[in-house]
Parts: C-alpha cells; sequence; structure tokens
C-alpha cells in the first residue's frame, strides 16, 4: 500500500494542531448509496437545511428593526415594508423560505417514510427528524404573531386554546404560554422569545445531532440492498449536486419575493400586514391558519360539540395527538422494514396519510366554490371537490402501484371511501371514517384469515 | 424477597441522588413560578362603558369590552334590551360577534353559532357563552356585572 504523504499548506497546518486527516480521510471516502428509486429524494434535507439558513440571516436582517410591543410591533413592520430600502424584501424572503422550508421537510419526511429509511440502524434519525419537524412547526406558530395584526391576533387565539385540552396542567401550560389567560401583548413577548432565542437554540442542537446520525450511519440504502449498495461519492459528486440545487433554491426563493412579496393569495399562504391586532375586535370571515395547520383547522370544524360524554375539541385533540405519536413510533411499528424487506402496507399508510390531509386541506380551502356562496351551500360543495380530487389521486397513485406489482391498498382505499363517502353521500365526517376504518378493519381480518387458511399446515411461525 | 444490608456505597448514593433531586428542584420550581404571569390587575366590580363604547353600541348594535378578566360581547337586540355575554368563543377562543340580521350570535373561525342567551344554535362548540348582567339607567349609562348569570 501507498503510503500517503503529510498535507502541506493550510491543511498541513491545521494538521499539526488538530489532527484533522481522519476527518478529511472520513470525508473522501463518503458516498451516497444509489437505488432504483430517484435520487431526487436524497436532496431535500439539504434543502430544508438551506432554507433554514436563509430564515437565520433574514431574520436576523429584519431583527434590525423590528421592536416588539403593543405600539411598535405592527408599526417597525409597516415600516421595514413600505420604509426601509428592500425592507419588503427582506420581509418577503423570510416568509417564502419560512413556507418552502416547511414544504422541504414535509417532502423529506414523507420521502423517507416512503423509502423506508427509519427502518434499523436509523430510528433515532427518523426521531430527531421528527423532533425538528415539531420544532418548525412552533417556529411558524411563533413567527405568525409577530407583525401583531388581526390574523396573528386570532390564529394565536385559536392555536394556544388547544393547550388548556392537556389533562391537569392545561391551565397552566396556557397561561405560561400566553402570558396570562387571554392572548395579549404580553404572549407576544413570550412569543418573540420562543421565536428568536429558545427555538433557534434548540434547533441548531437537534440539526446537529441529526447530521451527527447522518453522518455516522451515512444515508440510508434501499431496502434490500444494505449487504452491498451502490454508491456516489459525495466529495465532489453529490456535493457539486447539492450546490447546485441550492443555487436554484436561492433563486426560485428571489423570483418569488420579487413577484408575490405578499404571497400567492391562497388561504393559509398569504402575509399582507392588513389590519393591526385589536383584542376587542370580532373574528372577521374567512380567517384561516397557516396551510400546514389547516387540516387540524378542518378537523375541529368536523367533530360535533360532544362525543361519548367528552367535548368534541377534547376528541379531537387527541385523535390528533394519537395519530402524531404513531407516526414517531413507525420506525418500530414497521416489522417487515426492521428485517430489511419490503412493507407495502406501510408505504399504503404513507398514502393514505396524505389522502386524509389533502382532503381536509382542500376542504378547508372551500376548493372549487365562491366566496358569494352561503355557508350551507359552500361547506358540502367543498366537500365534493375535495373527494373528486381525493379519488383522482387514488386512482392514479393505486395504478402506479399496481403496475409496480405492490398490491396493498387498504389504508389508502379507506382514506378515499372516507372522503367518497363524506364528500359525495351526505354522510357526516366521524361517520364516514367509522364506515371507511370498519371496512378497512374487515378486510385486514379477512386477509389475515386467508393467509392461514393458504398457509399449509405446520408452516406457522 | 433478596434485602442486602446497607453499606457505605449504597447510602452515598442514596444522599447523592436526594441531592441531585434536591438540586434540579431549587432550580426548577423559582423558573417555573417565575413564568406563571400573576393575575391581571382589573377593574374589581362592574365595568361602566364608555362614551365611545356606548356610541359603538348605538350604532353597530353591539361592543366588545374588556370586563370580568375576559372580553363581553354587549348587545341590543331587537326589542332594545341589553345583554352580555362572553365573547370568547367556548370552541376555540375566537372573538364572536352578534349578527343583527340573523339574530344570533357568529363565531367567523369554525362557523359557530348561538342565540342571544348564548345556546349553541350549530357549530362545535362544546358549551354556551357564559351570560353576564347588564344594566343601563335612566342617563343612558351601561353597566356590565362582572358576575355571571
Amino acid at each position: 500500500m501507498r503510503e500517503r504523504r503529510p498535507a502541506r499548506g493550510l491543511r498541513g497546518w491545521l494538521d499539526d494542531r488538530y489532527g484533522i486527516e481522519p476527518l478529511v480521510e472520513f470525508l473522501r471516502h463518503k458516498e451516497v448509496p444509489l437505488g432504483h428509486h430517484s435520487m431526487a429524494w436524497y436532496f431535500l434535507g439539504g434543502a430544508t437545511l438551506f432554507f433554514f439558513v436563509v430564515q437565520i440571516a433574514s431574520g436576523v436582517l429584519l431583527l434590525m428593526y423590528y421592536q416588539p410591543g403593543e405600539a411598535t410591533s405592527y408599526e417597525s413592520l409597516r415600516y421595514i415594508i413600505t420604509k426601509v430600502p428592500f425592507g419588503w424584501l427582506v420581509r418577503a424572503i423570510h416568509c417564502w423560505s419560512a413556507h418552502l422550508m416547511i414544504g422541504c421537510l414535509v417532502a423529506h419526511m414523507f420521502s423517507t417514510m416512503m423509502l423506508k429509511a427509519y427502518r434499523p440502524p436509523r430510528e433515532l434519525t427518523w426521531v430527531t427528524g421528527y423532533v425538528l419537524f415539531a420544532l418548525t412547526l412552533c417556529f411558524g406558530f411563533s413567527g405568525y404573531l409577530l407583525p401583531w395584526n388581526e390574523l396573528a391576533f386570532f390564529a394565536t387565539a385559536v392555536g394556544t386554546d388547544a393547550v388548556k385540552s392537556v389533562p391537569v396542567v392545561g391551565d397552566w401550560m396556557l397561561q405560561v404560554l400566553r402570558g396570562g389567560t387571554d392572548v395579549t401583548i404580553d404572549t407576544l413577548y413570550r412569543f418573540f422569545a420562543f421565536h428568536v432565542v429558545v427555538l433557534p437554540l434548540a434547533v441548531f442542537g437537534v440539526i446537529a445531532i441529526h447530521l451527527l446520525f447522518v453522518q455516522r450511519q451515512g444515508m440510508a440504502p434501499p431496502l434490500g440492498t444494505a449487504a452491498a449498495p451502490r454508491g456516489m461519492r459525495f466529495f465532489p459528486n453529490f456535493f457539486l449536486r447539492d450546490l447546485l440545487l441550492w443555487l436554484g433554491c436561492l433563486l426560485a426563493l428571489v423570483v418569488l419575493a420579487a413577484f408575490l412579496p405578499y404571497g400567492p393569495s391562497i388561504p393559509g399562504m398569504e402575509w399582507d400586514l392588513g389590519r393591526k391586532a385589536d383584542p376587542l375586535a370580532p373574528a372577521y370571515p374567512g380567517i384561516k391558519p397557516e396551510w400546514y395547520f389547516l387540516w387540524v383547522y378542518q378537523l375541529l370544524k368536523e367533530f360535533p360539540p360532544h362525543i361519548l360524554g367528552l367535548e368534541g375539541p377534547q376528541v379531537c385533540l387527541l385523535v390528533v395527538f394519537v395519530l402524531l405519536a404513531l407516526w414517531a413510533a413507525i420506525p418500530w411499528l414497521d416489522r417487515a422494514a426492521r428485517r430489511d424487506e419490503p412493507s407495502p402496507a406501510f408505504t399504503d399508510l404513507g398514502v393514505a396519510a396524505l389522502l386524509f390531509i389533502g382532503f381536509l386541506t382542500l376542504k378547508a380551502w372551500d376548493v372549487g366554490t365562491s366566496v358569494e356562496l352561503p355557508d350551507e351551500v359552500r361547506a358540502p360543495l367543498a366537500a365534493r371537490n375535495a373527494a373528486a380530487i381525493v379519488v383522482g389521486v387514488f386512482a392514479v397513485v393505486t395504478v402506479g402501484r399496481a403496475l409496480a406489482a405492490r398490491r396493498w391498498f387498504v389504508w389508502s382505499g379507506a382514506a378515499t371511501l372516507h372522503a367518497v363517502l363524506h364528500g359525495m353521500a351526505g354522510l357526516s365526517y366521524l361517520a364516514a371514517g367509522t364506515v371507511a376504518l370498519a371496512a378497512a378493519g374487515t378486510l385486514l381480518l379477512l386477509g389475515r384469515v386467508a393467509g392461514r387458511s393458504a398457509r399449509p399446515a405446520g408452516t406457522g411461525s | 424477597m433478596d434485602r442486602r444490608p446497607p453499606t457505605r456505597r449504597s447510602f452515598l448514593d442514596l444522599l447523592l441522588g436526594t441531592t441531585l433531586v434536591g438540586f434540579v428542584g431549587s432550580v426548577l420550581y423559582p423558573v417555573l413560578r417565575y413564568l406563571k404571569p400573576l393575575p391581571a390587575a382589573g377593574p374589581a366590580g362592574p365595568v361602566r362603558l364608555t362614551r365611545a363604547e356606548i356610541g359603538t353600541l348605538e350604532t353597530k348594535r353591539f361592543v366588545i369590552v374588556p370586563a370580568a378578566g375576559t372580553r363581553v360581547l354587549v348587545l341590543r337586540d331587537e326589542r332594545h334590551a341589553l345583554r352580555a355575554l362572553d365573547a370568547r368563543c367556548t370552541h376555540e377562543g375566537c372573538t364572536v360577534q352578534y349578527v343583527p340580521a340573523q339574530g344570533g350570535i357568529w363565531c367567523a373561525c369554525h362557523n359557530a353559532r348561538f342565540d342571544l342567551d348564548g345556546r349553541v344554535l350549530s357549530g362545535p362548540p362544546p358549551k354556551p357563552l357564559p351570560r353576564f348582567a347588564v344594566h343601563e339607567d335612566d342617563e343612558g349609562n351601561v353597566l356590565v356585572s362582572t358576575e355571571r348569570t
């Protein structure tokens, strides 16, 4: 074996003092696994990180002028937008980058789910990613209040009110979060501290752990290729592609911020400053949260006042909590992937999750309806349109997956049946959900019975 | 049950553990107390509406005022009688409004409707809106009680 010559120049100087050669060797041999799936999925984490860096940079610039306070929050932001040179652009970049970051993060999480990259030994990488996702949503929620406009006030009132449903400590948590019993300027002070100090520190820490895990274990190879995956060199091949993508992201960000500085005017994706918050003004019609909270917003609307002796909103938030907890526990629930075998049931679960969230979001958007229609007409019409879109997506995905010989459609079928029964047959959302779940349960049971009877005697495990 | 006699090491472990719990508690307790805000200092007793608030009440048929540590909706119904209810929707805490054309109270956030006594007519709120006593004297002064009825 040829002996490597000692490094010279700056690298040699650093190596003499800090022993960086093992790190250089590690990076030299670092590879990204290749498989039959598209490589595009491997770039989403990097794109999310890029938008986070933009958030920090643009956030620091906004901090130069923003002043939290009852008489200053709204005014200072209006000053940034209307008077400060390029202030409107900095704010537009901050808002657009926040939405793109969350979009990339959601896509990154779903791609990890679909490729089963969470399987051993990478369970904790999934968990740290999940924590980052939660922290990012907290970032979005806390930043929402800072302009101190009408939308911010009501979004925060609704969002924080959910905390009181937590048993025993709910009231205490609500007061700690709001700085009082109601949303006031004290709430803004607390959210400001969270948004600019607490959350960035937490995110930096968890990103460091997440990246450490990824570097230590490498990126997950495709299923069934753990023994001998093909690879692409990280330096320079993958890294240069990453750089190119970041350049594209920056270009897209600047174009969007320049041409649509107040968002694309879609409910949940608009950040016009509007009117200053007035705690004594009633909520205005058409008020909606950010797009990534729309499904929870719509779910809260679908639950009746009382279920089984409990309050509807409490049950709704309990359902959301259970769904999110199950999502976090997926690496341990997916036993087939743990054995490095295909797990079509969990792929289908991912599709079902997208259909479930997609239906609620489309309905909250009142998709394909006119604002002039009365609510009583608009809501069922939006549900019907949303169900039609869900059926279309389900048909396309199912045909694609059937062609790929992945015949497992119970969860996505149940999610589609749910949308159809509610949107097209007029059943209430909960009744439709119960029927769909019962149908899925029956199918699973029948499948299990059929599997047992088809199995020859003595082969049970 | 295997009960081994305490050793010097196990005693020191117990001592160290207790000290650690005490230390963490002594740090956490003041932080948790610090985070919980003090009760808001508001006016005690009935709240008298200002002239501006009475003006809004007459023109818009309703006004929302701070009273009883919350937001109170004061409205004048079709019979010209005054009513006062908690303006915070019992669903998720949005601020409701009086819609004279429909003769009811509406929350725009999740499309909830209440009657003028605060009872839920439609939508997801699990409870009625609490009511407050309201009184108008001969000189046109409006007083909202901080006691719920």
